[in-house]
């Protein structure tokens, strides 16, 4: 055909057709990748070897690529390995790369494989199977005359390491040892030298042993090298040289300067020729083991021709020691050490001689001489026994006083001296010379009766005080109820339901408590119930304990507990004042009136240890009785209550209000008993604790106490004392209620600090009476009008105050230390003229406020709040312990507490001037605030 | 009866749409909307002017007890038998938020004056404040002092006022952080402040409403002659606190006068029980709801 068409002539272009065009095309691109680069980025194609499409757009490569380019079969991705391990655990396979791969990628792969090239194969393991292999290819490929494998032993491995061709390079042949090479050419001298001195390098880190002959060998070099070739015969030497210095692994020291390795070698000998004693030289001389290392950091580089000769210069410095940082010998260590001890030996430093004389001799003091008939227990003198022994004979039976009010009396304060003591006696004696009441103090009227009575209680207490000694037990067990048992296992005592009738049943006698002493066992029960109901230190389970364990001996007669609570931490005079309140309070709860008051006044602080609860625990217990009463006559309708309630933060923030708690003490969860909120004491408040009572001992430093209270107060109230200094400054209406609420906290501050003051003498007063009585009874005669606990707590501390000026003389002491405390409290002048004033219609108030029950909630708010004042100064003056609460209580929640009185007083105040309509000037009764910051002002003046 | 005639006590439209008792009818803000809803489960948008329903809004699982709606219209709240409160956009008819945590049936909610937090009343007997700024679904926080079931939820701009059927009116007050307990001896069903704030209006359980002073906790007047004993029904003062409105069970609505407590004017607005009375902000302008279904608008 082809010869054909040359005859013909073709004129025009002849009509192809498109099919064979395209096909042509085609194959066009197909064959000639040349022209593929002609084509646009977006045409062209990617095959590999076999014309197969390599890449597919992301789309088409379900349709185009079949599976070619995924796993290589139609289940995908279907694991191989599957099996159920059910039933087949052990067969798990493992799937290797080659699974995924395709023909040709696992030829690419071929000979990839991790191996060690023939050029590095040292050790010619590779080598030796390869060759095998090789063997064993080439023997099925051409048959031998021996048939069979070719035995392991006689293919041996071809090839060198680089190790090997580099010895062989530097003229090491085989069979002879590398030190041999050294020894015999001499044109190598140099490099020998650089190799000897790496390879002893690393030799003189070696164990000592080894270092002692190595090092020796090296150093006589010359002579011994004959050895040495002996030594290392066999050609692959194993250099066993552990690293033991310090450096990074490789790193040469010497590696510039091989001189000083030379140098260290030497001296290395040397001091092994010593006996590991290094040379003397300044390190040890001046400047301690340590310094010698940090001082040669300068001026190296000058040193680096040292010599022998050279050496004096720097005074012996050791450089090639301390030339590089280096640890030295492992055995150094305890060279050093030794040596520091023998230098250490006769107490002189390195440098330094032994003075001949010395100014200083010790002064030495011999041991306190002790008595004879010294016992080593100590005995208080309590009055127990000194009373008891002068009264040994009886004196005749009498006949009591008509006057029934006198026989109780008498009797009453017979068992108080018999308890007492005798001082007691003393004292009540003097205070009441003139109370016609008292004569049978003074050979008057029933004196005789008196003595009697006297005489016989004071039998009874020696009975009792002999049986419990013998018996080793505290009162307590004496009578063991659950409550006391509880208490002595720690547990915590079950808040009973406090129903006024238990208090109804003691509340009897008004005139109770001299008269039952002495009748041990009909009547205690009773008033001991009434005690265990009523807790007004029930927040103080420790207090509270010592409380009804007050009662009880009260009623019973028994035993002091102070003997027994000795043991405890409190001091006399802490353990005196708290008495005088435990006298109080249980005066109070005998007085079925009374209990409520004393209750109010003693549980506030609760109320905020159990996180605003309610506004008073016990008031609101009480209003809601009386409410179920007055529920019935509904008369009373509708009834308010406040109680404290604190809004979360966020909730304040949304709606745009300052939070009143803010910078307080976060709320604590609500306490479902009293066990709750005792856990939830601060710890800070128990650190003042500990504070305060360590304070006790140097008591008669007296003056030191408010500051003790300042600083605790700083520690715990940080934002308020900010407050304090900063507010007034602050004119916004949300702020001006706090501001002022802070004013009339400064105040009753200032004012608590100048009835500390008073108590603080008082204190020191009761703290030396304390010593002697062991503890302080209330000196009144016993309260026969309502009065007030804290009014009579207040009255008994400061009629000792009285005496103690009358009898020891002591106001000049007292007035000094008012002057002293007057400049530490500020502004406390003023303070206690306020107080004065503030005191009296208190006291005025007092007797038929408590009776009545009934007084204004405004009065008897500030009254609570001054209450609470106390309590809280009663903290700071450790001396004083006493109080219906125990310190503990006293934290910031308390303090929080006072403040939310305050400012409820406040507003209380501004309430009842107010009508309806003035509603809205509830929170900020103008004039209060302004009169308040007037007079903050002028204190900071 | 000169005063009875500035009382809107002409039916002036009747809104239907309610499937069953209608338990709340809330006017908006200023006046011009109502909200419904009830026991279908429905929250409705009503025109009372007009009469028009606009829109309903359906998610709730259970009766819808009470739904307030915030001062820019923009979202209103609802809570109801399924113990959440639902916060709603008004506009897309979307919940925004739900706020679970009520133990029992929410019973009322109210936003505060800036729509940031939703207080819900419930069953648990407790308060709850609702984070609406926050993507936060846990309270802000819970007052649960009440001792029954509170009723009844009023805000202030300070204060938290909640009835409950412990006969206690509290108001918790965030400026002083105290909790001030009104005892009125009897379950308070529905509490409502007065436009000058100082009063609330309480409605309790003897069929009586009182009146109590807000800063002395005084009564200053109790109203009578309605019957409320078993239903939640609400009483609210006019917008002049001029009058107080009950609802009574018996159909009847009464308008006492606030100060000599004398009923002013009563009359049948349902066949069943008055569940909620709502007072326009600004007219005499009223809606009433009822168990039967119907929520009716009165005018002059």
């Amino acid at each position: 055909m082809g010869s054909d068409e040359e005859d013909f002539v073709f004129h025009g272009t002849p009509i192809e057709r498109e099919e064979e065009i395209a096909s042509r095309k085609k194959k066009a691109v197909a064959g000639a990748s040349g022209n593929l680069r002609t084509l646009p980025a977006w045409k062209q194609e990617v095959t590999d070897e076999e014309g197969r499409r390599r890449f597919h757009g992301a789309f088409t490569g379900g349709y185009s690529a079949g599976y070619y380019n995924t796993v290589g079969s139609k289940e995908g991705w279907a694991p191989q390995s599957f099996t159920s391990s059910r039933k087949n655990r052990a067969g798990a396979r493992k799937q290797s790369i080659s699974d995924f791969l395709d023909e040709d990628e696992k030829a690419d792969m071929e000979g990839k494989s991790l191996s060690a090239s023939s050029q590095f194969d040292t050790f010619g393991f590779t080598a030796a199977e390869h060759s095998r292999k090789q063997a064993e290819k080439e023997q099925h490929e051409r048959p031998s005359a021996i048939p069979g494998p070719v035995p392991d032993e006689l293919v041996a491995p071809v090839s060198e390491s680089i190790g090997v061709k580099l010895l062989l390079k530097m003229g090491w042949r085989r069979g002879h040892s590398i030190k041999d090479v050294r020894a015999s050419s001499d044109a190598r001298r140099e490099a020998r030298k650089a190799f000897l001195a790496f390879s002893t390098d690393e030799n003189t880190k070696e164990t000592p042993d080894s270092l002692v002959s190595e090092t020796e060998a090296e150093t006589s070099l010359g002579p011994q090298f004959s050895e040495d070739i002996k030594i290392s015969e066999s050609t692959p030497v194993y250099v066993l040289n552990p690293k033991q210095d310090l450096h990074g692994l490789g790193y040469d020291p010497f590696k510039h300067a091989p001189e000083f390795r030379e140098k260290k070698r030497s001296r290395l000998s040397a001091n092994k020729e010593v006996g590991f004693r290094k040379p003397l030289s300044m390190k040890e001389s001046l400047f301690g083991p340590k310094s010698g290392k940090i001082a040669p950091g300068f001026g190296i580089g000058a040193l680096e021709e040292l010599d022998v000769e050279d050496e004096d210069v720097y005074a012996g410095y050791d450089f090639d020691q301390t030339y590089v940082i280096e640890d030295e010998q492992p055995a150094r260590p305890s060279n050093d050490n030794r040596l520091r001890l023998t230098s250490k030996k006769d107490d002189v430093l390195p440098g330094f001689g032994a003075a001949k004389n010395s100014d200083y001799s010790m002064e030495r003091f011999n041991p306190p001489k002790i008595p004879k008939d010294f016992v080593a227990r100590h005995k208080f003198s309590g009055p127990l026994e000194a009373e008891t022994k002068p009264t040994v004979s009886a004196p005749p039976e009498v006949l009591p006083p008509a006057d029934n009010n006198l026989k109780l009396l008498i009797e009453g304060f017979a068992t108080f001296v018999s308890r007492c003591g005798k001082l007691y006696e003393d004292l009540s004696r003097e205070k009441n010379q003139s109370n016609q009441l008292f004569d049978f103090l003074r050979e008057g009227n029933g004196h005789d009766y008196y003595a009697r009575k006297l005489w016989e209680e004071q039998q009874k207490r020696k009975d009792q005080s002999k049986l419990t000694l013998d018996v080793k037990l505290s009162p307590t067990v004496q009578k063991m109820t659950a409550e006391t048992r509880g208490s002595l296992l720690g547990e915590k005592p079950l808040q009973r339901s406090l129903k006024e009738t238990d208090t109804s049943a003691s509340s009897g006698g008004s005139f109770q408590f001299p008269t039952n002493l002495s009748d041990t066992f009909t009547k205690s029960a009773s008033s001991q119930e009434a005690a265990d109901a009523v807790k007004p230190f029930k927040d103080d389970p420790a207090k509270q304990e010592r409380f009804e364990q007050f009662l009880k001996e009260k009623y019973k007669g028994g035993l002091r507990t102070t003997d027994s609570n000795r043991v405890n931490s409190m001091s006399e005079s802490a353990r005196a004042q708290e008495r005088l309140d435990f006298e109080a309070a249980a005066e109070a709860i005998e007085k079925g009136k009374a209990y409520k008051e004393v209750r109010r006044a003693t549980e506030q602080p609760i109320d905020f240890l159990a996180g605003g609860l309610q506004f008073t625990s016990g008031g609101t217990e009480q209003i809601n009785d009386t409410g179920v009463v007055d529920m019935k006559s509904s008369k009373t309708y509708p009834k308010r209550e406040e109680f404290q309630w604190r809004p979360s933060p966020l909730l304040c923030k949304r709606f745009d209000l300052p939070d009143p708690f803010m910078g307080k003490l976060p709320p604590a969860p609500r306490a479902r008993n009293k066990m709750d909120s005792l856990i939830f004491l601060p710890d800070t408040v128990k650190a003042t604790r500990q504070v305060s009572e360590s304070q006790e001992p140097k008591k008669e430093t007296s003056i030191e106490e408010p500051e003790v209270e300042v600083e605790v107060e700083n520690v715990e109230r940080p934002v308020d004392l900010y407050k304090a200094i900063f507010s007034d400054d602050s004119e916004d209406d949300e702020d001006q209620p706090i501001n002022g609420k802070i004013q009339e906290g400064q105040e009753k501050k200032n004012e608590a600090a100048a009835t500390t003051l008073n108590r603080l003498i008082a204190g020191d007063f009761l703290e030396s009476l304390g010593k002697e009585l062991g503890f302080e009874v209330p000196s009144d005669v016993p309260y026969q009008e309502g009065i007030k606990p804290m009014e009579e707590e207040r009255k008994s501390r400061s009629k000792p105050e009285d005496s103690s000026d009358k009898r020891l003389d002591r106001s000049g002491l007292k007035e000094k230390v008012e002057e002293k405390t007057s400049s530490l409290t500020l502004g406390s002048e003023e303070e206690k003229s306020r107080k004065k004033r503030e005191k009296s219609p208190r006291k005025r108030s007092g007797g038929n406020d408590l009776s009545s029950g009934e007084s204004s909630g405004d009065e008897r708010r500030r009254k609570r709040s001054n209450k609470k004042d106390r309590h809280r100064y009663k903290d700071s003056e450790s001396d004083s312990s006493s109080d219906y609460h125990n310190r503990d209580k006293e934290g910031s929640r308390s303090r929080r507490k006072r403040r939310e009185e305050k400012r409820s007083s406040h507003k209380k105040h501004s309430k009842h001037h107010r009508t309806k309509k003035s509603s809205s000037s509830r929170y900020s009764s103008d004039e209060e605030q302004k009169e308040s910051r007037r007079e903050k002002k002028r204190r900071r003046d | 009866m000169s005063a009875a005639a500035e009382l809107p006590t002409k039916e002036a439209h009747i809104l239907k749409g309610h499937e069953g008792a209608v338990l709340a009818a809330r006017f908006n803000g200023d006046g011009n909307y109502a909200l419904t809803c009830g026991k279908d489960r429905t929250i409705r948008l009503w025109n009372p002017h007009r009469g028009i329903l606009i829109k309903t809004y359906k998610s709730h699982g259970r009766e819808v007890r009470d739904v307030h709606v915030t001062s820019d219209n923009a979202k209103f709240c609802s809570c109801g038998g399924d113990r959440q409160v639902y916060y709603w956009d008004v506009s897309t008819g979307r919940v925004i938020r739900k706020f679970r945590g009520h133990d029992g049936e929410v019973n009322a909610v109210k936003f505060n004056d800036s729509s940031s937090v939703v207080v819900s009343a419930g069953f648990d007997r407790s308060l709850r404040v609702w984070d609406c700024r926050s993507h936060s679904v846990e309270p802000v926080q819970i007052i649960d002092t009440f001792l029954d079931t509170v009723m009844s939820v009023v805000l202030t701009k300070t204060e938290i006022i909640g009835g409950s059927v412990d006969g206690t009116v509290r108001t918790f007050d965030m400026r002083i952080g105290r909790e001030i307990s009104d005892n009125l001896g009897q379950p308070v069903n529905c509490i409502s402040i007065s436009n000058d704030g100082n009063c609330v209006l309480a409605g309790c359980l003897d069929s009586t409403l009182r009146l109590l002073d807000r800063t002395t906790g005084e009564l200053l007047q109790v109203y009578k002659g309605h019957i409320s004993k078993s239903f939640k029904t609400d009483c609210c003062l006019t917008n002049s606190d001029a009058h107080v409105i009950g609802g009574s069970e018996d159909g009847l609505v009464f308008f006492w006068d606030l100060v000599d407590a004398k009923v002013v004017s009563k009359f049948r607005a349902h066949d069943l029980v008055v569940t909620s009375v709502s007072y326009h902000p600004k007219e005499d302008c009223m809606l009433t709801s009822s168990v039967d279904g119907t929520v009716r608008v009165w005018k002059k």
